[in-house]
């Protein structure tokens, strides 16, 4: 292999990886939680109105609620989100916003959208709240023991016992 | 005359044998005229890709390219990957695409070089290499996949903690290729941008043939040793056939899972050699010459078919499953007669080459000169 072909080859390489880089940011999935609860921002109380529209990238709009979640599902990093409210004061608004690359789950404020607050607070992470421990599972692994299963129901632990 | 009748049947009989068997089963099936068309439209869409990446191999004489399962298996890594890494729409089939590329090119460079060395027993090399591949792709799926190669989303892995689960859903990319351009003409959808992809591998392998490679792989095919002496680089060439055939399964079967929605992850890519080479076969092609004709022609009749066979069997029979026996059964018995009928047609041409050697002339020969006369 002469040094001019291993130099173009190596060019089609780093080609094909920086396109796939860029593939992966432009089309790396997020799932947004359209958020209408209350948020206090630099000690003041952002609420949102009664009853709002809300469309992410001209998608068809979803009404919503005060205190309501939505989900909706979107590719690559830049959106925006039209609120056009419909309780007190019409109007409507239309923002952009930039969702972190690594952000798999986003909640987008309303509230903090529409009360001017800064952009860096309009998106926060999702966690998903602790899952309990689930009291009936623990009462079956408790069961599972055979000194639990005999404590239990005392007559059925006499049936499968080999007899002496 | 008659000679050229029958030359004309000899020729097309796979291919008036299923134009008979539509017509037959399309009125009993009942099914509407629309239906049809709509199916058609996205079976085209759906299909052509995978049957149109079996052309190179048969123009440099490696016949019907049963190793085309090796580039779907690496189509559907790729899809696995984006899948884990959730990247969605067009960027995500493009990263599949690109994923799937190397894989594409190892296989078909390991498949062409085995070939090289089984030369003149190439499809049933390709025939088992696929089942062989089979297994290493399993290990890779079942074992490696979240044990040694990370996987992220634990929706895709087994309950035991590595492998990857039967199914996998393409909620992100399903359809997006389909649904690109929205084409809607008469109330049918029309898959648009997937047609505009298949014209230009079309157009690809047109103009391929037309080129110093293309040119030394019809040498290659038709003959291995006054190539060779011609200073054609016959292996090197064979190899580069089966790669660009491979390659191009690869990216036909993300073309035909995102149209699905879902993989099967052990079983997607089995079937998929079989049926496009049935379908490829059904459109008048050979083991030795194929177009792309032949390719639009075999989806539309094999497709057709399948649509309408179930239908027609529990009508004639009144079970829905005699349709689903009769898909196997076609898609076996058209590879079966097509090879019959390439082979016949080989015997009787020898024949007919010793008997003018002879100065007994052939049948055909005789038959043109009583004409003429």
């Amino acid at each position: 292999m002469t040094s001019r072909s291993l130099f173009q080859r190596s060019c089609v390489l780093l080609g094909f990886i920086a396109l796939s880089v860029y593939l992966f940011y432009i089309g790396k999935g997020h799932m947004l939680l359209i958020d209408t609860n209350a948020v206090t921002i630099n000690g003041k109380e952002l609420r949102s109105p009664e009853t709002i529209e809300v469309s992410i990238d001209g998608k068809p709009a979803e009404s919503m609620g005060r205190a309501e979640r939505i989900l909706v599902l979107v590719g690559g990093p830049k959106h925006s989100i039209t609120i056009e409210v419909l309780s007190g004061e019409d109007k409507t608004v239309e923002k952009q916003f930039t969702i972190p690359t690594f952000m798999d789950s986003a909640v987008v404020s309303v509230p903090a959208i529409l009360g001017d607050a800064p952009p860096e607070s309009w998106i926060t992470t999702f966690t998903a709240p602790p899952v309990e421990e689930a009291p009936a599972e623990q009462m079956q692994h408790e069961q599972d023991t055979p000194e639990a299963a005999a404590q239990a129901s005392p007559d059925a632990t006499g049936a499968g016992q080999p007899k002496p | 005359m008659s000679s050229k009748l029958r030359n004309f049947f000899i020729d097309n009989a796979v291919v008036i044998l299923f134009v008979v068997l539509i017509a037959i089963a399309i009125p009993v099936s009942g099914l509407p005229g629309t239906f049809l068309m709509q199916e058609i439209l996205t079976r085209l869409g759906r299909n052509t890709f995978l049957v149109i990446a079996l052309l190179l191999p048969i123009m440099a004489g490696m016949g019907l390219n049963f190793g085309m399962v090796l580039g779907a298996m690496a189509g559907q890594l790729g899809l696995i990957f984006i899948t884990d890494w959730n990247i969605v729409g067009i960027p995500g089939l493009l990263l599949a695409m690109i994923i799937s590329l190397p894989i594409s090119v190892f296989l078909g460079w390991l498949c062409g070089s085995i070939m090289n060395l089984a030369k003149g027993r190439e499809m049933v090399t390709g025939f088992i290499l696929a089942f062989f591949m089979n297994g290493l792709y399993m290990m890779v799926v079942l074992y490696a996949m979240g044990s040694i190669i990370p996987i992220m989303n634990p929706e895709l892995l087994l309950s035991r903690g590595y492998g990857i689960r039967n199914v996998v859903g393409l909620d992100g990319v399903r359809q997006s290729l389909d649904t690109l351009i929205p084409l809607k003409i008469a109330g049918l959808n029309i898959p648009a941008f997937s047609f505009l992809i298949i014209a230009a591998v079309s157009y690809f392998i047109i103009w391929f043939r037309k080129t110093k490679i293309g040119q030394d792989m019809r040498a290659a095919g038709q003959d291995r040793a006054v190539s060779g002496a011609a200073g054609i680089p016959v292996e090197q060439t064979r190899i580069l056939a089966i790669i660009i055939s491979t390659v191009l399964a690869g990216i036909g079967q993300i073309i035909f899972l995102q149209n699905l929605g879902t993989i099967n992850t052990t079983s997607s890519h089995e079937q998929i050699g079989m049926f496009s080479i049935a379908a490829l076969l059904i459109g008048g092609a050979s083991v030795t010459k194929a177009s792309i004709p032949n390719v639009i022609v075999g989806v539309i009749l094999f497709h057709l078919l399948f649509l309408v066979s179930p239908m027609a069997g529990k009508n004639l029979i009144g079970s829905g499953m005699l349709g689903e026996y009769f898909r196997q059964f076609v898609s076996y018995g058209v590879i079966a007669l097509a090879l019959v009928l390439y082979e016949w047609k080989r015997v009787t041409q020898e024949n007919d080459s010793r008997a003018t050697l002879r100065g007994g002339g052939a049948p055909a020969a005789k038959e043109a000169k009583g004409g003429a006369a």
